[in-house]
């Protein structure tokens, strides 16, 4: 017990660590750093939301257009560069594998809590800007939006863990990642609710912990102007099962990195 | 002590498989300076990467009862587009050692002056041969892996070095790759040859450059 308490501290330290050097690499000291991760989803957000605004007019069921693309579109953002970064991660820090306390694990649960804190900023400070403009409100319930956050953080994070050894073990699928983040684009709920499906497909939807985070979140911002759908029992399942794939092959996959 | 049993390395590159390491055994006991002879690609570094945990072999153990540096070479270790007193900070945080004291240390052993403020990638080898010592040299391991580095080094590094670590740090443990024979001979007490994967102990550091001059 005592040598597991030593070694989370050190892993604890480790994380830290690779934190602040991955900021420090990724924007460099003299750029505006952390500001990036926050104003990119925004910006697009921004843009996506005034286009739509224009196409299909300024609310939809008293739901402002606007809010409704920034809430879908930042957890998208998160999961495109997770997945985006999780492609060949142990290569490109293979470096790092020079000390023994950095564990391939590292990597991902780093990459994916930057990209996390990134995109939570970003949506409250989307909020926030909007909500003085009147199209964001103030969210109706707290609890039900973080239990989203979390739900969504969990998948991302696992499919991260197995993705990362995948892309690794084949060129293939390291050339397809960047294509799964389309693919999932239907199943995460960004731009539909799914109350606006048939039940039989909502049924489907339900595997998709990604629609059950997005549908929580949406109901923590919108409250009873939207009718949330989610099945908790079915999103831990998935990404756990998936957790542990990822975790297998991980260990597999260390044993075959070369470090030049 | 850190024992290597029965170390098996093989690289698959496409449908080629490469065995660099085919069953190497053998232990390094605390103070113990040991040279690993080879010549190129017989599996020096390879060996050196897998005692000091960079890689895993493909099969056989290896056992760590005592500190062990990371391979000290031209390029392990440290993160190329950030500056020297970067890597200095990210080091000490993950070996947990206050930070004033490592940039102390590293401002005096490696006298690199404002080019610790450039990106290490910019570094010419010597440097980073000062880099890399100073800042395993900071954080005080029992068993040191070099591999090569030290030669690269000029006359007032090599003599920093002897100060620093061969009579400052007689205690530790040591594990030399090197083609510099004069080196192995100064420093070592024990060598190791490493031929066609095998890894044969001598106890004479003289008849191992003998065994290895031959091959």
């Amino acid at each position: 017990m005592k040598s597991f308490s030593q070694g989370l501290r050190v892993q604890v330290k480790v994380i830290k660590a690779l934190i602040v050097r991955e900021l420090v690499t990724r924007f460099g000291r003299d750029n505006i750093g952390f500001l990036w991760i926050v104003a990119e989803p925004l910006l697009f957000a921004g843009l996506v939301g005034f286009v739509w605004t224009f196409i299909r007019g300024v609310d939809k069921g008293g739901i402002s257009v606007v809010a409704f693309v920034v809430t879908g579109y930042i957890p998208l953002t998160f999961l495109r560069h997770s997945f985006g970064r999780s492609a060949k991660i142990f290569q490109s820090n293979s470096a790092l594998l020079y000390h023994r306390q950095v564990k391939i694990l590292d990597f991902i649960l780093v990459r994916v809590t930057i990209e996390a804190i990134g995109a939570m900023t970003a949506y409250i400070f989307a909020g926030t800007v909007l909500y003085f403009f009147g199209s964001f409100p103030i969210p109706a319930n707290v609890g039900s939006l973080i239990l989203g956050w979390f739900v969504y953080v969990f998948f991302v994070m696992s499919i991260s863990t197995a993705l990362a050894p995948l892309s690794e073990m084949s060129e293939v699928i390291e050339k397809l990642v960047p294509v799964s983040v389309y693919i999932a684009i239907p199943f995460s709920g960004v731009f539909n609710l799914a109350e606006w499906l048939t039940p039989t497909m909502r049924e489907v939807l339900m595997w998709s912990p990604m629609a059950s985070g997005m549908e929580l979140m949406r109901y923590g911002v919108f409250g009873d102007l939207i009718t949330p759908y989610y099945d908790l029992s079915k999103a831990f399942g998935v990404s756990l099962v998936l957790l542990l794939v990822g975790l297998t092959l991980c260990r597999r996959v260390r044993r075959m990195i070369t470090v030049s | 002590m850190i024992i290597c049993s029965d170390i098996y390395k093989e690289y698959h590159v496409g449908k080629v498989t490469k065995s660099v390491l085919c069953g190497v055994d053998f232990s390094i006991n605390p103070r113990e300076r040991i040279g690993l002879l080879g010549r190129n690609g017989a599996g020096k570094s390879t060996l050196i990467r897998l005692i000091g945990g960079v890689e895993m072999p493909t099969s056989g153990k290896i056992t760590r009862k005592m500190s062990c540096s990371w391979p000290l070479g031209f390029s392990g270790g440290f993160q190329g587009s950030l500056t020297g007193y970067d890597n200095a900070r990210f080091i000490a945080r993950i070996y947990d050692k206050p930070y004033s004291e490592m940039r102390a240390f590293v401002e005096e052993f490696t006298e690199l002056g404002v080019n610790l403020h450039m990106p290490v990638k910019q570094y010419s080898s010597g440097m980073r041969a000062r880099l890399a010592f100073a800042l395993s040299l900071a954080i005080e391991f029992e068993c040191y892996l070099i591999d090569e580095v030290i030669m690269v080094g000029d006359k007032n590094f090599r003599e920093k070095c002897k100060k620093h670590f061969f009579e400052g740090r007689r205690d530790r443990a040591l594990l030399l790759a090197s083609h510099s024979l004069p080196t192995v001979r100064q420093y070592c007490n024990r060598a190791i040859v490493l031929d066609n994967g095998v890894a044969q102990m001598y106890e004479d550091v003289n008849e191992a450059i003998a065994v290895y001059e031959a091959l």
